[in-house]
């Protein structure tokens, strides 16, 4: 599915970066190379950019502290179409992302992955990632059975 | 045959690398590895990831605990060859006799290049985006030798003599282009090690060694260009369709898929060079049991699709009963025994020939709305396979490369 999506830091406007303290997520892979942020799952408090009405924000991802919600930080996207998420009332929104993580391995998106939004009774955004049954190659890459729906080309 | 006073070698340093770093830039100085067909075997690497031990044809697996912070990219040979005829382009401007030797090398006519080779270095790295290395010299091997012993993004330019002795002095035998591990080992048990001794070896018994091609080896050293520069494929031996098919299967109606799959591939490729096959072989690679192929002589040669597949299918049959059980890996179809169309010998005992008609609208439409749109319903197993673009051009449907 999706353990973490990485987006450079010119994509990101220093208003957000302040806001949501993102200095600390933020990496370099190489020494010449450009500055990104992670986004990771495993984060104690995990956060997604999301652009949504033309804006990009930094929302929490999955139930954080909101037990109603549900548990995973995915949105199997059958189940949405079946209409199991309907009480919700989710809106698409993009995510957007250089690189993904999942099972271990970084790999490029070209433009990003496709998330829903919902929010808590208390008005809070929550962000899931939308998941579809994986293709041949990215079992294969990722050994995982479902994969993110990609913006740009699959995988 | 035409020898040049000068040839040059442009070899493209990490070239799918370096080709998703022209489009995606937020690649450049990190580790990048290009991930093959199947999405498991890293097929190139950046240097940033093969300093972290990463080597190409490494499984995913061993390659991502090695750096976990590398970034795996999806091969895409539709735009490796744009840039690659791009790259083309750019060096058939300075060069009136260019050879296409593979998707990221070429070979070219340098004696009339009137610039150092760093200016078409910077021009090509301008112009296409790639980084290059350049070895120029008097033979192609001794070009090959100084573009790869100054890589990455070098040059290397070595036309007299003795200097050229002096750079192949430490130069290791199995450098050279054409020097595998069987002729490397041949070597080593005359005590012959490096360039500069392979020189000095006597040429028959090089030889008798290393056959007609070491001997073409031993006479470039010298400096003597001996392997022209070939500026149009030369017609195939053979033809073949194939590869790795993902992971390990035993299952018969999958296989049989892979082998149609193959056919398909095949045929296209044998219209395409209007030739004929006059023996098709399946080549099967297992898990555990090694290789195993067989063959179909045809009465006479055939371009037709059904007769091919008809043989395909004797020899998937004969596999899956000499193998039964084991997990395939691998299936190729190799065309052998290729004439042109028109020049074969018909055989008294069949009909004429033609595709049938399924076969013929098979390829109209295919010509009509992309390849694939119509296929073998054989095939339907693999439609996770065929649903992704980027399997429908591989590096072998790129034309015209002289290496194989």
């Amino acid at each position: 599915m999706c353990d973490g999506v990485a987006l450079s830091w010119r994509e990101i406007p220093d208003e957000l970066i302040g806001k949501h303290g993102l200095q600390r997520r933020l990496v370099k892979r190489g020494e010449e190379a450009d500055r990104e942020v992670q986004f990771l799952q495993r984060d104690r408090q995990p956060v997604l950019p999301v652009w949504a009405g033309g804006q990009l924000w930094v929302w929490t991802w999955g139930p954080g502290a909101q037990s109603r919600l549900p548990t995973n930080c995915c949105c199997n996207n059958e189940s949405l179409e079946a209409g199991r998420w309907s009480w919700l009332e989710p809106q698409p929104v993009e995510i957007p992302a250089s690189y993904v993580w999942h099972k271990g391995v970084w790999y490029q998106t070209v433009g990003g992955i496709r998330g829903i939004l919902v929010y808590d009774a208390l008005g809070i955004p929550h962000v899931y990632v939308l998941t579809q049954p994986a293709s041949h190659y990215y079992k294969v890459m990722t050994r995982s059975d479902r994969m993110p729906v990609f913006l740009g080309d699959g995988i | 045959m035409k020898t040049h006073e000068l040839i040059g070698h442009v070899d493209s340093d990490c070239f799918y690398v370096s080709a998703e770093r022209v489009r995606h830039e937020h690649l450049r100085h990190i580790p990048v590895g290009v991930l093959g067909n199947q999405g498991a075997c890293v097929i190139a690497k950046s240097y940033e990831l093969k300093a972290r031990g990463v080597k190409t044809g490494m499984p995913i697996w061993d390659a991502a605990p090695l750096c976990p912070d590398a970034v795996f990219v999806k091969r895409d040979f539709r735009w490796y060859e744009v840039l690659s005829r791009k790259l083309l382009g750019v060096i058939r401007s300075v060069s009136p006799q260019v050879e296409y030797y593979s998707i990221d090398e070429m070979f070219f006519d340098a004696s009339a290049l009137r610039e150092p080779a760093e200016n078409l270095q910077q021009r090509i790295l301008q112009e296409v985006g790639i980084p290059v290395s350049i070895g120029i010299s008097r033979s192609r091997t001794l070009a090959k030798l100084m573009s790869d012993v100054r890589k990455p993004f070098g040059c290397c330019t070595i036309t007299e003599k003795d200097a050229i002795e002096n750079f192949i002095h430490l130069q290791p035998v199995e450098e050279l282009c054409g020097i595998g591990s069987r002729s490397t080992r041949k070597l080593h048990q005359h005590g012959i090690r490096t360039c500069w001794q392979f020189t000095q070896a006597n040429r028959h018994f090089i030889r008798k060694l290393l056959t007609i091609k070491g001997e073409a080896l031993w006479w470039e050293l010298q400096g003597e260009a001996v392997i022209p520069i070939l500026t149009e494929r030369k017609k195939h031996k053979a033809i073949a369709r194939g590869g790795s098919i993902g992971r390990p299967s035993t299952d018969r109606e999958r296989l049989w898929a892979w082998t149609v799959r193959d056919a398909e591939r095949l045929i296209e490729e044998l219209d395409f060079h209007r030739v004929l096959v006059g023996e098709l072989v399946m080549k099967l690679s297992y898990k555990t049991a090694g290789d195993w192929s067989r063959s179909v002589r045809f009465a006479s040669p055939t371009g037709d699709f059904d007769k091919l597949l008809e043989a395909a299918h004797r020899l998937h049959l004969v596999a899956c009963l000499e193998l039964q059980g084991q997990a395939v890996t691998h299936i190729d179809l190799i065309a052998e025994r290729l004439c042109d169309r028109g020049a074969e010998q018909r055989s008294l005992f069949e009909a004429d020939e033609g595709n049938s008609s399924i076969a013929q609208l098979k390829r109209a439409t295919n010509e009509k709305l992309g390849r694939f749109a119509l296929r073998s319903a054989a095939t339907l197993p693999l439609t996770d396979i065929y649903n992704d673009e980027a399997f429908n051009y591989d590096v072998c449907d790129i034309r015209d490369k002289t290496c194989f």
